[in-house]
């Protein structure tokens, strides 16, 4: 009958627990020692941060590339914008690079980027210039994120992750779907209306791979902008996670930036 | 006339495949380039093609080889911090092939280079230098019209 056999199994459980020896004093003495370890290490221990997760192994690309955005030393002069526009020969009107001002009073948030600040910003208007709560100016690039939306999407495989952190376009490959300038949530990507191919921000990979800076962290007189590699633990880009500051635009994409803001106001989107 | 083999559409429709299949092959060989990358999905010689790209802007490094009495006055001067070209322009808007194209000079009849960081601007950081004519005794009395740098060493610009 059933319950019988219930009944049974029931008991041949307890059976072989029993055979354990001293569990409860074992379990205690078990779980003491963990606590004393985890709390040494916490304490005393190397530290882990999130730079850990960008790293590459051994056997992997010697670099791993990462941009800081500092918004507290940001003045929006527009240096990086024109500087970029020179480099990279972009197109009027259009910007791989550009600066935006926001400004947060009692009345709401308000977001301007004239000409994406290629001439800096005129003088707020007075309208709102009162009760002014929060006001800065945001650079905006491609992200190079580590999970790119823009890759997933691309029909022909043009558009690419590249070792070293690099998200970039095969200009022989790409047909200019526009499919990536969608799919992009930080509107980085635009179709360049001479080439008629997906355009947006390399990092300047030319200029890495030459040994030198990008053209806008060259430029930029507050240092608001850093390049540098996550690998080295000494690099600019690597102390900013020892402070653990640090933001990223829209975290709940799930795409993973290595562009890294620090100081961005709640209100930045 | 021989009755045609009740297997033959059979038959004919494998050739078709396979020469199908024979012709994917050879346009996949040729269409595919050799560094294609399996892995990540790319064209390993997009790399090379992104990095081919020229220069214009060389850093202070570039200035220097041309200009080291410049720098070593410079680099003891207020503005130390910047980049030659964030004033002056991109080098290869300068020199070309080692030879020089063109002069760098930065935009003197105009205040817009120098108020384009330092005009006061609610959204700089506080501890910024900015300019506002109203808060400066000194400036009340000048002219709209006055340059910078009439008063001011652009390179040095102590107040």
């Amino acid at each position: 009958m059933p319950e019988i056999e219930t009944h049974d199994t029931k008991n041949l459980i307890i059976k072989e627990r029993s055979t354990e020896p001293d569990s409860r004093r074992e379990f205690l003495q078990h779980l003491l020692a963990g606590t004393a370890t985890a709390t040494v290490l916490m304490v005393f221990g190397p530290g882990v941060n999130a730079r850990s997760k960008y790293t590459n192994p051994a056997d992997g690309p010697e670099h791993q590339y990462a941009y800081v955005i500092d918004i507290n030393k940001c003045i929006g002069c527009g240096n990086c914008v024109r500087a970029c526009k020179r480099e990279n020969s972009v197109p009027e009107d259009y910007f791989r690079t550009w600066v935006e001002r926001y400004v947060v009073n009692a009345d709401g948030v308000y977001v301007d980027s004239p000409k994406g600040a290629l001439e800096g910003f005129e003088k707020l208007n007075k309208r709102f210039r009162e009760n002014i709560k929060i006001s800065r100016t945001v650079p905006k690039m491609c992200n190079h994120c580590h999970n790119p939306p823009c890759i997933q999407v691309c029909p022909v495989g043009a558009t690419f992750k590249a070792p070293e952190g690099f998200v970039l376009v095969d200009e022989d490959y790409c047909m200019g779907c526009g499919y990536c300038v969608q799919a992009c949530p930080y509107a980085a990507r635009f179709i360049n209306p001479v080439e008629h191919k997906s355009d947006k921000c390399t990092w300047c990979y030319h200029r890495v791979q030459k040994g030198l800076l990008p053209a806008c962290v060259t430029v930029c007189p507050q240092k608001a902008r850093l390049f540098g590699d996550l690998n080295d633990a000494e690099s600019e880009v690597s102390k900013i996670f020892e402070a653990d500051q640090w933001m990223v635009l829209k975290p709940e994409m799930h795409t993973d930036p290595t562009c890294f803001y620090i100081g961005m106001p709640r209100e930045v989107v | 006339m021989k009755e045609p083999s009740p297997k033959a559409h059979f038959v004919r429709l494998a050739g078709v495949l396979g020469v199908a299949f024979v012709v994917f092959l050879t346009l996949k060989a040729i269409l595919v380039p050799s560094s294609w990358d399996y892995d990540n999905w790319y064209r390993g010689d997009a790399l090379e093609l992104n990095a081919s790209y020229e220069l214009a802007y060389g850093g202070n490094d570039s200035c220097v080889a041309c200009h080291q009495d410049t720098m070593d006055e410079f680099s003891q001067a207020k503005h130390q911090q910047l980049s030659c070209e964030s004033c002056h322009g991109a080098l290869a808007d300068h020199v070309k092939d080692g030879v020089k194209i063109a002069d760098a000079h930065m935009d003197d009849e105009s205040r817009w280079q120098c108020l384009n960081c330092h005009e006061a601007r609610v959204n700089k950081p506080k501890d910024f230098p900015q300019f506002d004519k109203i808060t400066i005794n000194e400036h009340k009395e000048l002219d709209d019209e006055m340059l910078c740098i009439a008063c001011h060493s652009p390179h040095d610009p102590t107040p």
